[in-house]
């Protein structure tokens, strides 16, 4: 643990002595701040419209259109700006030959790589805390929005946030070169959410595919053909489409599991990929 | 303290490391030398843990490095070929950092950093970017990194590339300085560092070990027949036979890039440059120069390496 925190921190320090962390936690800022302000504006501006008409005003919600289509946009961002945090971690270290100090000290493969991570989490966690200022700001106003669902919203994106760090740690583990492994990761997440995208029209069920695939034996053995179909499997693969109960104010744990579950695979693929790395030479 | 055994390591088909053995004792001071992608940075790899080897075992301090690395990564104080450095750290912080996952108690930390930033001359940069550094005192720093837990065994590849001659006799004297407690192996391409800071040579040629000695040994390498040359300023044409004819004398022969110099070998065991003068003297043939050939640590390295190649 001891060496986890030290790897951890010196990743910290490192993202707070280079630009980059004020690079990306300020444009991260400006342009959220920006877009709750825009949807703040539009949101009083359509209170004042129908301020006379009850049944329009009762339908209108803070929380519906400020807090909500707020996430919308960080989980976007996320999806783009994520990548370029994670880029430098592993791949920085081969370049440079530090990886030999690290892997000819007492440190196992698994701390170095959980000690990155947490120093990319620490960066997401404090680009997420200052925007916590934001449905506070809305707090002290007569619109009181509704905190629970909020702080939901908040934990759904915060595991987003740390899922595109994983599959970012495991990109930059597979190059020596940052940029390869920001494209890598940028492609591999935009991959992830638009996955969905032909699941509409992939009606065939996955009992049929695997009975394709098997020449009839799955049909042989009477496994039946009915069931989920391939369009339900990607969907339930989709980054972001697990993220949508959240920003409803839902906490489901099937998504709190996806999550968890992506992030702890990529971190064991990040260390299996290290670790043959060493074996390749 | 070290001990290797049948390692091999392939890259694809080509063999970095063909099936070494040796071992180290505690407080000898080995040089590893031999020409450029010989092997030696890839059995420095092994022996650090950082590759593991094809075939074949490394043990450090009684402890696999591949069974058993981190019990053997605690032990051992690396410096890669490139000082692996943070660029964007300060000498300080960096070897702090380093400190805490070398497994230095907490509460050592700062005065083993203190005492390494002094061993190696680091006092005037400890507080700067290691960036800004020049490649001597980067150099140093790296080495500052591998000494600070007070390591059995002591791994440093190159130290002495892109030092200038008064940080040389420096780092040397570091180096001397840890023989005895510490075990120390350091590859180098200058044959000189080796004389001059190694108790044992070891000579690696492509992936194979072509020498395996201690200093005194390979310098008796050369000496098996002793030569000498003379310069004559009246050699007539009958030089080659009185000088023959003297015991021991195995052959003579005339330098043709001088005038009147000539090469004189004789047996190893004795030394026969008082016959040789006497000889010269009574033939009258004017004894200008007169010069004992010392095979230098550069030719016998030259010859092994050349002799292993044409194996």
């Amino acid at each position: 643990m001891k060496n986890v925190l030290a790897i951890a921190w010196r990743e910290i320090r490192t993202y707070f002595t280079s630009p980059l962390a004020y690079v990306v936690v300020g444009v991260f800022l400006v342009l959220s701040g920006y877009i709750f302000y825009a949807s703040l504006v539009r949101f009083s501006n359509l209170c004042l419209q129908y301020g006379n008409n009850p049944y329009v005003f009762n339908q209108l919600n803070v929380n519906d259109m400020v807090v909500r289509p707020l996430f919308g946009s960080i989980l976007v961002m996320f999806l783009l700006m994520l990548p370029v945090v994670t880029m430098r971690l592993l791949a920085e270290e081969r370049r440079s030959g530090t990886a030999e100090l690290l892997f000819t000290c007492p440190v196992t493969s698994a701390q170095v790589i959980l000690g990155k991570y947490l120093g990319a989490a620490f960066l997401l966690v404090v680009m997420l805390g200052v925007t916590l200022s934001y449905p506070l700001l809305i707090l002290t106003t007569s619109a009181k929005p509704d905190m629970g669902p909020t702080l939901v919203a908040y934990l759904g994106v915060l595991l987003f946030g740390l899922a595109c760090l994983g599959v970012g740690l495991l990109v930059s583990a597979m190059t020596e070169n940052q940029i390869v492994a920001a494209v890598g990761s940028f492609g591999a997440l935009l991959m992830l959410w638009a996955i969905t995208w032909i699941a509409d029209s992939a009606t065939m069920t996955v009992a049929s595919l695997m009975n394709s695939a098997t020449f009839g034996l799955w049909e042989k053995l009477h496994l039946g053909t009915g069931g989920p179909t391939l369009g339900d499997l990607l969907n339930k693969l989709s980054i972001t489409e697990h993220f949508q109960d959240f920003r409803k104010g839902l906490l489901d744990t099937e998504h709190v599991i996806f999550y968890l579950s992506l992030i702890f695979f990529s971190l064991f693929m990040t260390q299996r990929v290290v670790e043959s790395r060493k074996w390749r030479g | 303290m070290i001990e290797v055994s049948g390692v091999t390591k392939k890259y694809g088909e080509r063999a970095a490391v063909d099936g070494i053995d040796f071992t180290v004792s505690r407080g000898e001071i080995l040089g590893f030398l031999g020409p450029n992608g010989a092997g030696k940075t890839t059995t420095m790899r092994i022996l650090t843990g950082y590759v593991p080897p094809t075939s074949g075992t490394a043990r450090v301090a009684g402890f696999d490095v591949q069974q058993n690395p981190i019990e053997a990564k605690r032990r051992i104080g690396y410096l890669p070929e490139h000082p692996p450095l943070y660029t964007d750290m300060l000498v300080r912080p960096f070897l702090r950092f380093v400190a805490t996952i070398r497994d230095v108690p907490r509460k050592e930390i700062n005065t083993r950093v203190d005492r390494a930033i002094d061993r190696c001359g680091l006092t005037p940069v400890a507080d700067r970017l290691i960036g800004h550094l020049s490649k001597g005192y980067q150099q140093r720093v790296g080495l500052a990194q591998a000494i600070l837990h007070d390591p059995d065994v002591l791994i440093l590849d190159e130290p002495m590339v892109g030092l200038d001659p008064a940080q040389i006799i420096d780092i040397r004297q570091l180096i001397k300085s840890f023989a005895g407690a510490h075990t120390v192996i350091l590859s180098t391409h200058i044959l000189a560092e080796v004389t001059m800071t190694c108790n044992r040579v070891l000579i690696i040629n492509e992936g194979k070990i072509a020498a395996d000695e201690t200093l005194e040994q390979l310098a008796a390498r050369g000496e098996r027949t002793r030569r000498v040359t003379l310069r004559l300023a009246r050699p007539g044409d009958g030089v080659e036979g009185p000088l023959r004819a003297i015991p021991g004398v195995l052959s003579v022969s005339r330098d043709d890039g001088q005038d009147g110099a000539f090469v004189v070998e004789t047996e190893g065991s004795r030394d026969l440059s008082e016959q040789i003068a006497h000889a010269v003297v009574t033939h009258g043939w004017g004894l200008l120069e007169m010069r004992p050939i010392t095979r230098s640590l550069e030719d016998i390295y030259i010859r092994i390496t050349q002799r292993v190649d044409a194996a």
